[in-house]
C-alpha cells in the first residue's frame, strides 16, 4: 500500500515538473506568458463581434464571450446543451420510478419544519430578488457579461434556497414538482432547436440561401435574423438563445435539486427491489 | 533582472499546475467517492484557471491594463474599435471555460446521483468495499 502510494505520488510530481517545462520551453508558441498581445484568431473576433462596417462578418453583439458562444461556435454550445440534457437524464434514469406524489404524501405530521422565522423572512424577501437577478443577466446575456448559462444556474439557487430553508414538501405543495420542470426544460430545449434552425425557415419561405445556426447576412446566404428590434439591439439569435437556454437550466437544476432532496426512507423502499448486481 | 510581473505570473501557473498534481492524487489514492468527486471538481477548476490564463494579456504599462472582452457603446467608431482590439483579453478561453463549467456541473450532478445509488444499494461510498462485492 505504501509502495502504491509513493509511486502515484512520484509520477505525479514529474507530470507536475514536465508540464511546468513544456510551458517554461514555449508549449503555447510564445513566451514569456503572460503575452504581450492577443492570438490573430481572438483579434478578429474582438474587431468583428459589433461591426456594422463589415455586415457580413460581425455577429452584432458588444459581448465578445457570448457572439463566440452563440454565433462562432454555436455548434459547440449546442452540444455542451446536448451532454447537460444527457446528464440530467442520466440523473431521472437513476431515480426512475420515484413519484413526487408519493413525497408530497409521506409528510404525516402537520409541522412546518424547516429552519427559523428568520431565516423564512429572509428567503422570501431574497427569492423574488434572485429571479430578477437570474432574469436579468439571461436577458442582458448579448450586451452585458452573462447569458443563459449563467441566468439558469443562478435561478436555480431560488427553489435550493427554498428546498433547504422551507422543505421539499413546501416546494412541491408550491407546484414546482417533476412535470412542471420537466415542462420548462422541453420548452427551452425546443426554443434552442427553432431558434438554430430559424434561419433556415426564413430561407425555405423567400427562396434564399440560408445555413443552420446562422445569424446575421452571411456573402452567398443574404438572409439573417434581425439585429435590432425597434432601436433596442438584440443581436439576432443571441437573445433568443439566451433565453431559452435559462429556461432550460433552470429547469433542469431544479429537477436534479428536487430529486436530490427527496427522503431517503422513500427512495430506499422504492430500490430496495433492486438486486445487486 | 526577472521581471517581477513575469515572475509572479510563473509562480501563479506553477501553483496550478501543482494543483492539478494534488488534485489528481485525490482521484487516484482517496478511497471514498465522495472525495473522488470533489478532487475532480477541484482538478476541472484548476483547468479552467488554466485556460483564463493562457488567455490573458500582459499589460502594456501600469496605465494601460488590459480590459474585458465587452465593448462599451453599441455603435462603436473605428478608433473604439482600434482600442477594444489593442487592450481588451482573448474571449475564446472565456468561451471555453464557461461551456467547461456547466458540463462540469451536470457531470458532476450525475457523478453525485450515482455515488448516491451506489450508497443506497451497497451502504458504503469506499471503492475498495465496493469493488469486493459479489453479487
Amino acid at each position: 500500500m505504501r509502495i502504491k502510494k509513493i509511486l502515484v505520488l512520484g509520477s505525479l510530481i514529474i507530470l507536475v515538473l514536465t508540464i511546468s517545462l513544456a510551458f517554461n520551453s514555449g508549449a503555447l508558441g510564445y513566451y514569456p506568458l503572460p503575452l504581450p498581445g492577443v492570438r490573430l484568431l481572438a483579434s478578429w473576433y474582438l474587431y468583428t463581434t459589433l461591426n456594422p462596417q463589415y455586415p457580413v462578418f460581425t455577429a452584432m453583439s458588444p459581448e465578445a464571450v457570448t457572439a463566440i458562444v452563440w454565433d462562432y461556435r454555436g455548434l459547440d454550445t449546442l452540444f455542451e446543451t446536448a451532454v447537460f440534457f444527457l446528464a440530467i437524464v442520466g440523473a431521472l434514469a437513476l431515480m426512475r420510478g420515484i413519484s413526487l406524489k408519493v413525497v408530497l404524501d409521506s409528510k404525516n405530521d402537520n409541522s412546518d419544519g424547516g429552519l427559523s422565522l428568520i431565516c423564512k423572512t429572509a428567503t422570501k424577501i431574497l427569492v423574488p430578488l434572485i429571479i430578477a437577478v437570474s432574469a436579468s443577466i439571461a436577458l442582458h446575456g448579448h450586451l452585458t457579461p452573462g447569458g443563459g448559462f449563467q441566468g439558469g444556474s443562478a435561478a436555480a439557487v431560488a427553489p435550493l434556497l427554498i428546498l433547504v430553508i422551507f422543505s421539499v414538501y413546501f416546494l412541491l405543495s408550491k407546484g414546482v414538482s417533476e412535470k412542471p420542470m420537466l415542462v420548462l426544460r422541453t420548452v427551452g430545449l425546443l426554443g434552442i432547436y427553432f431558434t438554430a434552425l430559424a434561419a433556415v425557415f426564413i430561407g425555405l419561405f423567400t427562396g434564399l440561401n440560408a445555413y443552420v445556426f446562422q445569424n446575421q447576412p452571411k456573402f452567398n446566404a443574404p438572409v439573417g435574423l434581425p439585429a435590432q428590434i425597434s432601436g433596442a439591439l438584440i443581436s439576432g439569435s443571441l437573445f433568443f438563445f439566451n433565453i431559452f437556454e435559462y429556461l432550460a437550466v433552470a429547469g433542469g437544476f431544479t429537477l436534479v435539486f428536487i430529486l436530490l432532496s427527496v427522503p431517503e426512507e422513500i427512495v430506499k423502499s422504492f430500490v430496495s427491489g433492486e438486486t445487486h448486481g | 533582472m526577472v521581471e517581477a510581473n513575469t515572475f509572479l505570473f510563473n509562480v501563479f501557473l506553477f501553483s496550478l499546475f501543482f494543483n492539478v498534481g494534488i488534485s489528481l492524487y485525490g482521484v487516484f489514492v482517496r478511497p471514498s467517492l465522495i472525495k473522488k468527486i470533489i478532487a475532480l471538481t477541484i482538478f476541472s477548476d484548476t483547468a479552467n484557471v488554466l485556460a483564463i490564463a493562457v488567455g490573458y494579456r500582459g499589460w502594456p504599462s501600469p496605465e494601460q491594463p488590459p480590459i474585458p472582452p465587452v465593448l462599451i457603446g453599441v455603435e462603436p467608431s473605428s478608433e473604439d474599435l482600434g482600442r477594444f482590439i489593442n487592450q481588451a483579453v482573448d474571449p475564446l478561453p472565456q468561451a471555453l471555460v464557461l461551456t467547461a463549467i456547466v458540463i462540469g456541473l451536470a457531470v458532476t450532478l450525475f457523478l453525485v446521483f450515482l455515488t448516491l445509488q451506489v450508497y443506497r444499494l451497497y451502504g458504503t461510498t469506499d471503492v475498495r468495499k465496493v469493488a469486493k462485492l459479489r453479487g
